[in-house]
């Protein structure tokens, strides 16, 4: 244990940058997946066939292995010479986030009162006004219950892409099991867990936070 | 047939070709060679997968759904929030990290592979059992002891098959999570399909790589299926009516 | 028979839900337990099939003490409907009602005819219902069955927690009718707890009404329209309670206090009305009507007098308030 600590304390620095690496990853890829995922669970409300399509293929992407995801990704973008890095592993993240985000926004939309959304329409609200006004703020706290989700999911995943070159706190278990340096895959696994659950509870506030008090 | 059905045919369909051109590729490149090459190599790694799959997925079965029994009787009422606390900040923990713990603490090898994976299986399975039987109606309860039921025949006619649904989606998840923690073993020294995944990946060698790849993501896929209609098979026909009229009447 | 002795409900060491209730229920009595909520009318019904415990006093079934009872044994002999959705969804109709039959270990056959002899009872077709579940019926065909099953095992003793509470008022006044058919064949004892005045006054034999944890009055209908025992109880019943008490009587019984006899020189621009008719309808009628008058008929169309407003005031004045 003590072993540990000094292992931690002597190499805090490099604990730190891994750490921020690892943020990087999931941030880019939680903005991307959002700005796919939001829009698209918005449009699937219109659309009950296609929907149900899209939650479908997402619900199986989901299923799919991280590590089998990267090791399919590898030769098919090797041939635009990205197979290994940052590209696959923000790839892969952006597809695990979307089956959460979308279906908690789809569902979140779907959810609104019916009566919430007829008395906007009888009060003359264009369809826009009604989303940004009336649909969207009612959604925002199972939105973001989404968000939550992946991104708890792609702090996790984001370890594991560690094995295809993405950098972030996996190197540490990867390069602490090849080197045979249990403090250094002690510490990898201690920190990215951390970060999942500080992660988990800063989201929970947030979405605490936004959700309107008429609706706790 | 409108528009909208079309606009989603579509999309099925180049979903599809997609799939399908991946595997034409695949084979016409033959990635997937290595199983051929060394059949008793694949069975025996494949084999492996399932053994840590299934033993630890079991004993999971076995511990969680008694125990989510135990902690919804009325008598132990009161230390529930605190087990679904716990079972939830538990499953944020990465699954990679859970591999590492159970390494740091019980070394390499096989028995250290199944622990990780037994934990890991737990909290789905566990979290799922307790809102299965928490979503059972009061009144529905309080009727059948009306009339007489003992607390076992309750919990077996009553509580079981109406949570029947919310379990077996549980242990899916377990398990489909599972199978791909379980590639994850080779790391510490558990074997399994992962071996030709991480090789793969070390040697720049993608039919390896491809020979695990996509039999573990077609196990995991197709487990998934299968819980699907077991959940189907299982989930008394009242049930499912019953959830069927409460979705239309949202 | 039903008996309550001292009855006391005591909730976290001061808080009386019950508070001292004697009564008692006769056998094949249909006996209402009539408050506002939160006056513990469900409390003491549960204490019956001891689903809550008794803090202080006896309650006795045919004499036995309920205390003294096997609960699982004492509950399987005795029928028990709640408000709404009390059947179990995993199970069909046939399983549902059956389920206290199953448990005593009744064979296929007996369980069989009495699974039909219920259906028939509570109007449903034995056939059409047997292998449906119960999210395929409707509120009103759900609440029979909830009945049927309550019947399954013919317990003499039915407790009844607001069974029709849920259903909409034009298919709950159906109901209620049919149960009061039922009950006139099958003559069980039953408490039934209810909120609505209407309901109680409608279908028990007597009513309990209940504030605080103890009874008000307990009394026939008519009594607790007519004689209010406190402020309490004639505010609950109602200001309009001796319009309500009319509804208790019907044209029949005032041509018999009056001994009107048949009446052959008919007038003919004036409307009918039946002898089977309540008196609150015909009040309601002859307001309606432009004239003062409604020919009484009876069942094979005989006239037998007139009906006006001085003579229900007078059978009010001499039959209810005279009584």
């Amino acid at each position: 244990m003590t072993d540990f600590l000094n292992y931690v304390q002597r190499e805090w620095g490099t604990i730190f940058s891994y750490t921020l690496e690892h943020l990087q990853l999931v941030g880019i890829a939680i903005v991307i997946a959002i700005l796919i995922g939001v829009p698209l669970g918005i449009y699937l409300t219109t659309n009950k066939y296609l929907a149900e399509t899209i939650l479908q293929v997402a619900s199986i992407i989901i299923t799919i292995p991280s590590i089998a995801l990267f090791g399919i990704m590898i030769p098919v973008l090797s041939m635009i010479g990205q197979g290994i890095g940052f590209l696959p592993a923000l790839i892969a993240l952006v597809l695990y986030s979307q089956l959460p985000i979308i279906r908690n926004t789809y569902t979140a939309i779907q959810n609104v009162d019916p009566n919430i959304r007829d008395a906007a329409k009888g009060i003359g609200m264009t369809t826009f006004q009604r989303l940004t006004k009336v649909e969207i703020p009612n959604a925002l706290p199972l939105i973001m219950a989404g968000v939550r989700t992946a991104t708890v999911l792609n702090i996790g995943i984001g370890a594991i892409a560690a094995f295809i070159g993405s950098g972030g706190l996996g190197v540490l278990i990867n390069s602490g099991i090849s080197r045979g340096n249990s403090n250094m895959v002690l510490a990898g696994a201690v920190f990215v867990s951390l970060l999942a659950l500080v992660a988990d509870f800063i989201l929970k506030f947030i979405q605490a936070r936004i959700t309107p008090k008429g609706i706790k | 047939m409108n528009a909208k059905k079309v606009t989603s045919y579509v999309i099925r369909l180049i979903l599809w070709t997609l799939v399908i051109a991946f595997f034409f590729w695949a084979i016409s490149e033959n990635m997937f060679g290595k199983i051929f090459e060394e059949p008793g190599k694949f069975m025996e790694l494949l084999g492996r997968h399932l053994e840590l799959v299934s033993i630890s997925a079991g004993l999971a079965i076995l511990t969680s759904v008694p125990l989510g029994i135990l902690i919804t009787r009325p008598s132990f009422r009161r230390s529930e929030w605190l087990i679904v606390n716990i079972a939830n900040l538990g499953q944020t923990i990465p699954s990679l990290a859970v591999l590492a713990l159970a390494m740091g603490f019980l070394g390499i090898g096989l028995k250290a592979a199944i622990v990780a994976l037994y934990i890991y299986s737990l909290l789905p399975i566990l979290q799922n059992t307790i809102a299965g039987l928490d979503s059972v109606r009061p009144e529905m309860k309080d009727a059948a002891k009306g009339m007489g039921l003992t607390p076992a025949q309750v919990l077996f006619k009553i509580e079981l098959p109406a949570a029947a649904s919310s379990i077996i989606a549980g242990i899916r998840t377990a398990v489909v999570l599972n199978i791909g923690t379980a590639a994850l073993a080779y790391l510490i020294g558990g074997g399994g399909l992962g071996v030709w995944i991480f090789t793969g990946i070390q040697l720049f060698d993608n039919q390896t790589l491809i020979s695990g790849a996509v039999p573990v993501t077609l196990l995991a896929v197709l487990v998934d299926l299968l819980f699907r209609g077991i959940e189907y098979l299982l989930v008394p026909k009242g049930i499912r009516l019953a959830r069927k009229s409460a979705m239309e009447s949202v | 028979m039903i008996e309550f002795n001292d009855v006391t409900k005591i909730y976290g060491g001061d808080v009386k839900a019950i508070d001292d209730i004697s009564m008692t229920v006769e056998d094949g009595e249909f006996v209402i337990l009539l408050g506002p909520s939160g006056c513990g009318k469900t409390t003491l019904l549960r204490m019956v099939n001891q689903l809550e415990s008794i803090s202080q006093g006896d309650i006795k079934i045919q004499g036995q003490n309920v205390r003294e009872m096997d609960k699982i044994k004492m509950r399987r002999n005795t029928g028990y409907v709640i408000q709404s959705n009390g059947l179990f969804p995993n199970m069909t109709i046939e399983d549902n009602t059956m389920i206290v039959p199953d448990l005593l270990g009744w064979d296929r056959k007996k369980k069989k005819d009495r699974f039909n002899y219920l259906m028939d009872l509570v109007g449903l077709n034995p056939d059409d219902y047997r292998k449906r579940f119960p999210h395929e019926l409707s509120g009103g065909q759900q609440q029979r069955v909830g009945v049927a099953r309550a019947m399954a095992a013919d317990p003499p003793v039915m407790l009844m927690d607001e069974p029709f509470g849920a259903l909409d008022p034009i298919i709950r006044e159906k109901v209620q009718d049919e149960f009061l058919a039922i009950q006139k064949e099958v003559k069980k004892t039953i408490l039934f707890v209810s909120h609505d005045i209407d309901e109680a006054v409608r279908m028990g034999d007597k009513i309990a009404l209940l504030r605080d944890g103890k009874v008000q009055q307990f009394d026939r209908p008519s009594e607790l329209l007519i004689r209010p025992n406190n402020d309490f109880v004639s505010d609950f019943v109602g200001k309009d309670r001796v319009l309500r008490s009319m509804s208790l009587y019907s044209v029949e019984d005032l041509v018999t206090t009056f001994g009107l006899k048949n009446k052959e020189d008919t007038i003919t621009d004036t409307k009918e009305i039946s002898i089977d008719t309540s008196l609150r309808i015909a009040i309601s009628m002859l307001l309606n009507q432009e004239a003062d008058q409604l020919v009484i008929v009876d069942r094979q169309g005989q006239a037998k007098g007139s009906l006006t407003f001085d003579l229900i005031e007078k059978f009010l004045h001499q039959e209810v308030k005279g009584a």
